[in-house]
């Protein structure tokens, strides 16, 4: 059981790290040589798509993080070298809150880019909109591109520091 | 961790683990953007521009690929030598890395598949990708062009299969690392 849980866990966090390294490091390079028409259209299909699969992938690192939590064994976790301990006077307990903490933030990340920042950027022009109408909206979306930038950015670097924490457990924590 | 009395060997185990499930991370997540998320996306363009993208992102995410692999298995090698399992004497590998137990089961299981992953990179590099970014000689017949067509989708098609079976394969080694906390799986 307790492999099975490791083993979904760490698939889950690969899933999405991988992902998201992906994403950033290979979309984001290829996309400098298409045309910004075609740009859009990767951009908003690869986006959607990924959304769902970046979710999924953190809900079920959490489930399963809370249930490996749950399964700790104290007397075994002791007997570690260190002597761990499940306390937020311990550094493992320190990494373990550590590591909740930027789940919950990149679990924020992922929802505000999927259910706002990403809807912002397509654009709602129509014909009878004035020139200045279309100005704003142009400007709006050069915005919601610019938040998303960040938030990717943010995200990359959460993720590596998520994976650095949860492999220094091993190790007793980071911390 | 800072307490523990071999600092600098605890602090060598943290630093190959990070870069050890870093490097798993990006390959098994890696596949996946690329077959389940780049590969859907790149089909809604039109297929001239598909073509460019494709080659744009897989010759990207190859350097990911290899510098992954060789990642992996560096940082397992160091990693099983920090915690005692090889030793450079006779005979190299201690017990716990024979056939004998569990443990070194698992373990060779996993070397066996992270190889057929290393073919199966290498098959892909350097056979079936120079297939795909052929170019045409001038003058080439009509006959000539549909037979690079037929021979670049049958390439393309490898490419598909090879890339599924490599993300399996990946996980299975994943379970397979998870179970070595709890000494093999095999």
């Amino acid at each position: 059981m307790d492999t099975l849980l490791a083993w979904t866990h760490a698939l889950a966090w690969a899933v999405y790290v991988g992902g998201s390294i992906t994403m950033e490091w290979v979309l984001r390079y290829a996309q400098r040589t298409m045309p910004p028409s075609q740009v859009s259209i990767v951009c908003k299909r690869s986006g959607s798509r990924y959304r769902w699969v970046g979710l999924g992938a953190l809900g079920v690192a959490g489930l399963t993080g809370a249930l490996l939590v749950a399964r700790i064994d104290t007397g075994t976790l002791l007997s570690r070298p260190g002597h761990p301990e499940l306390s937020l006077f311990d550094p493992y307990g320190q990494t373990l809150a550590t590591l909740t903490v930027l789940w919950a933030l990149l679990v924020a990340a992922s929802a505000s880019m999927a259910f706002s920042l990403h809807p912002a950027q397509s654009r709602r022009s129509s014909p009878e909109m004035s020139q200045e109408e279309i100005q704003d909206e142009r400007q709006r979306v050069g915005r919601a591109i610019a938040r998303m930038d960040r938030v990717l950015k943010f995200e990359l670097v959460a993720s590596v520091v998520s994976i650095a924490l949860g492999a220094s457990l091993r190790a007793g924590g980071l911390l | 961790m800072w307490s523990n009395p071999d600092l600098l060997t605890t602090v060598l185990q943290v630093i190959y683990g990070i870069l050890h499930d870093l490097s798993i991370a990006i390959y098994i997540g890696g596949a996946v953007a690329m077959e389940y998320v780049l590969g859907p996306a790149q089909n809604s363009i039109p297929p001239a521009q598909a073509q460019v993208m494709g080659q744009k992102t897989a010759d990207r995410f190859i350097w990911l690929v290899w510098g992954s692999l060789g990642v992996i298995i560096i940082t397992a090698i160091l990693r099983l030598e920090a915690l005692g399992h090889i030793a450079y004497g006779w005979p190299i590998l201690q017990s716990t890395m024979g056939l004998g137990q569990d443990y070194g089961r698992t373990i060779w299981a996993m070397l066996v598949l992270w190889c057929v992953l290393v073919a199966n990179g290498a098959i892909m590099t350097f056979y079936l990708r120079p297939r795909l970014s052929g170019r045409l000689k001038p003058g080439t017949t009509s006959a000539g062009v549909q037979a690079a067509q037929q021979a670049k989708m049958e390439a393309a098609r490898w490419v598909e299969r090879i890339t599924r079976a490599d993300i399996i394969i990946a996980i299975v080694i994943a379970l397979f690392g998870a179970s070595l906390r709890f000494n093999g799986i095999l």
